[in-house]
């Protein structure tokens, strides 16, 4: 290709979205990156112009068709609630922002590729089943949570979009939950508790993504999409117990209708916040997927398996648990730094 | 026998044995160590049968013990053996037959009769059988029904010891894998007889075991298990209770739930578990899954062959108790 790539990515003002705003600012082969969201990212980013609008608005498209992009990274779909983005607004985010994304992107005539970072939600959490799922096995189980429900729904509108538009190439990324010491998700600091309350007598199978993997991953696949869904996840499984031995907690098994209960408790005196409703039943019956796809076809190899994830995740976040409130992510980006 | 370096325990008691650790454990503390770290310093000081033991512990305390990608636990399965050895050679006094027909490598299905209406015994003891009098032995992967995953503490044990859900994608993965795999097709239809039907060998499910082994070119060797039929003589089913818990049945015996947790101690019958020479499917194409006729037949071959082995064993034993 003569000219350069000119990439859109939605959800700019998110981690994964300035994550990867930044790597593509490094690669030369990038012509152009336009953000998109609501609010400017926390921190200044190079080569990149930020358009100030909300992906649920019909004036997308307008926007969208001004930039001439040829690719579209959704990283707007959000797993919790973030700050200026709380739990009731999560549904209309997720689904109609999808929506009104996929719309946009339909009257966009310069556009050649659209990848969305979605979640392996899709195949539920379920006491059963495949102990791996692949790719054509969504939805093979009932979807509980309302997140699994939505991104269910995104990605029924997804996979029809990409039916009407064969020549458009439509990449679909279900993570598994990431991990790592510079994240302030909820299942990253609840790894950190020095005491864990599990539910008692579960003792789930685990993929947490190192976060390096989660980026790398969506940087390949924003660049080089493969066409349907491709699973992203670290090889092999963890069970819980032994990711909390390793980050260095202790277990504190409690009745599982107590578990939601005592986790806010504990979370709001240690200020590490509540989990988010799915992962209340990742943590009781776990999931893992398949991620031959993603090593095969999209030809990204996971840096680290699902237990050198969490020996790196300890490793970078150090002996001391991150203090709570504001100074944490200051403390964290230094500890990070000092690992490198 | 020469003592090894680093050992000291010869000449010295027990007790001298344990006060040296301690010892070695202030110590280590004192001089500012973790509590793991002086425990692993300090086991120095124990004997060569004790050191190990203690060390595989702290291992796992510290998240270091080995798990695979379906969370079998290599180490908990080797603790949990003995009990197994025991209840085998002792209360079962189990004959095994025919172990030689199991490959010591390579992708294969141990297909078997399925009993034990409480806790289905018979997948630990054709494990059991496999380890102890196998020339190589290797640990087999067994499907579990869905429902047994979904209860707390039993789930996640099961899973360690080797168990995963019965499903085509799990048996699949498996045997492509070259894992040894171990079926009971009956599934429900098997443990939740009723005493009266003791030895009738039920239906083999729709199948799905052949389509599967066909699909990945895997031999199945037909296991025949006598006694766990009169571990826990089923003699009434409470379907409500079961129907309220999400379990295919909910067994009455008549120890259990009478005597409360004094009825889970299986009835020391006598066993024979043989293994049967395998039925090689390698005439047919992998593409032969697709021909129902041909899968429900070679299902209903490999159940005759394992009913066959049923009716002979348990004419061979003769009473199920003395």
């Amino acid at each position: 290709m003569p000219e350069g790539r000119r990439i859109a990515i939605a959800g700019i003002a998110g981690h994964w979205g300035t994550a990867l705003a930044q790597r593509l600012a490094a690669d030369p082969s990038v012509e152009r990156i336009y953000g998109l969201d609501t609010q400017a990212p926390a921190v200044e980013l190079e080569r990149t112009e930020l358009l100030e609008v909300d992906i649920r608005s019909p004036a997308l498209t307008r926007v969208l068709q001004g930039t001439g992009v040829d690719t579209v990274v959704h990283c707007g779909i959000l797993w919790y609630p973030e700050p200026g983005k709380p739990a009731r607004t999560l549904h209309d985010i997720n689904v109609i922002g999808t929506l009104q994304l996929l719309a946009a992107c339909e009257r966009t005539e310069t556009l050649r590729r659209v990848v969305v970072r979605g979640s392996a939600a899709i195949y539920g959490s379920e006491p059963a089943g495949p102990s791996f799922f692949s790719e054509e096995m969504a939805r093979s189980v009932p979807l509980r949570s309302s997140f699994q429900r939505d991104i269910g729904e995104l990605e029924a509108y997804f996979e029809n979009f990409a039916d009407r538009h064969r020549d458009l190439l439509c990449c679909m990324l279900r993570y598994q939950p990431e991990i790592g010491p510079e994240l302030r998700t909820p299942l990253s600091r609840y790894l950190s508790l020095p005491v864990v309350p599990t539910q008692l007598g579960f003792d789930p199978r685990l993929q947490l993504l190192h976060s390096e993997d989660a980026i790398a991953a969506l940087h390949r696949a924003s660049l080089n999409p493969i066409r349907g869904a491709v699973n992203v996840a670290p090889s092999g499984s963890i069970s819980l117990s032994r990711a909390i031995r390793i980050a260095g907690g202790v277990q504190l098994p409690v009745p599982h209708p107590l578990f939601g209960p005592t986790l806010s408790g504990l979370g709001r005196r240690l200020g590490v916040g509540g989990l988010y409703g799915d992962a209340v039943r990742l943590l009781r019956y776990g999931r893992g997927i398949d991620n031959r796809r993603l090593r095969e076809e999209l030809d990204y190899q996971p840096r680290f398996d699902a237990v050198s994830t969490l020996r790196d995740f300890t490793e970078r976040r150090g002996t001391r648990l991150p203090a709570p409130g504001p100074g944490l992510p200051a403390a964290l980006s230094a500890n990070a730094g000092a690992a490198r | 026998m020469t003592p090894q370096p680093g050992s000291r325990a010869v000449g010295s008691t027990p007790a001298v044995a344990a006060i040296e650790f301690l010892q070695g454990l202030r110590a280590g503390l004192e001089a500012g160590l973790a509590p793991e770290a002086a425990a692993e310093l300090a086991a120095a000081a124990l004997p060569e049968s004790v050191r190990k033991p203690v060390r595989g512990v702290l291992a796992r305390l510290r998240g270091d013990n080995h798990e695979d990608e379906w969370g079998f636990d290599e180490e908990l399965a080797e603790t949990a053996y003995p009990v197994f050895e025991l209840l085998y050679e002792r209360w079962w006094r189990v004959r095994c037959t025919g172990v030689g027909h199991v490959p010591s490598h390579g992708r294969a299905m141990l297909v078997a009769n399925h009993a034990g209406s409480l806790l289905p015994f018979d997948a630990a003891m054709i494990t059991t059988a496999l380890m102890k009098e196998h020339p190589l032995p290797r640990w087999p992967r067994f499907m579990a029904l869905d429902w047994a995953f979904a209860a707390p503490f039993l789930g996640p044990f099961i899973r360690k010891v080797g168990g995963v859900p019965a499903n085509h994608a799990n048996a699949t993965r498996i045997l492509d894998a070259d894992e040894l795999l171990m079926t009971f097709p009956e599934g429900a239809k098997g443990s939740g007889k009723r005493y009266s039907e003791r030895y009738q060998v039920q239906r083999f499910g729709r199948g799905g075991f052949v389509e599967i082994a066909l699909r990945t070119g895997t031999p199945i060797v037909p296991v025949a298990v006598i006694g766990a039929e009169e571990t826990y003589p089923m003699i009434a089913d409470a379907a409500p209770l079961a129907r309220l818990l999400g379990a295919p049945f909910a067994p009455i015996t008549p120890t259990f739930p009478w005597l409360g947790p004094l009825g889970l101690v299986p009835l020391p019958s006598r066993w024979r578990i043989e293994f049967c020479a395998p039925v090689d499917l390698s005439p047919y194409p992998p593409e032969a899954a697709e021909d129902r006729r041909l899968v429900l037949d070679l299902s209903e071959a490999v159940r005759e062959k394992v009913a066959g082995a049923v009716r002979e064993n348990l004419l061979e034993r003769g009473p199920a108790f003395g």
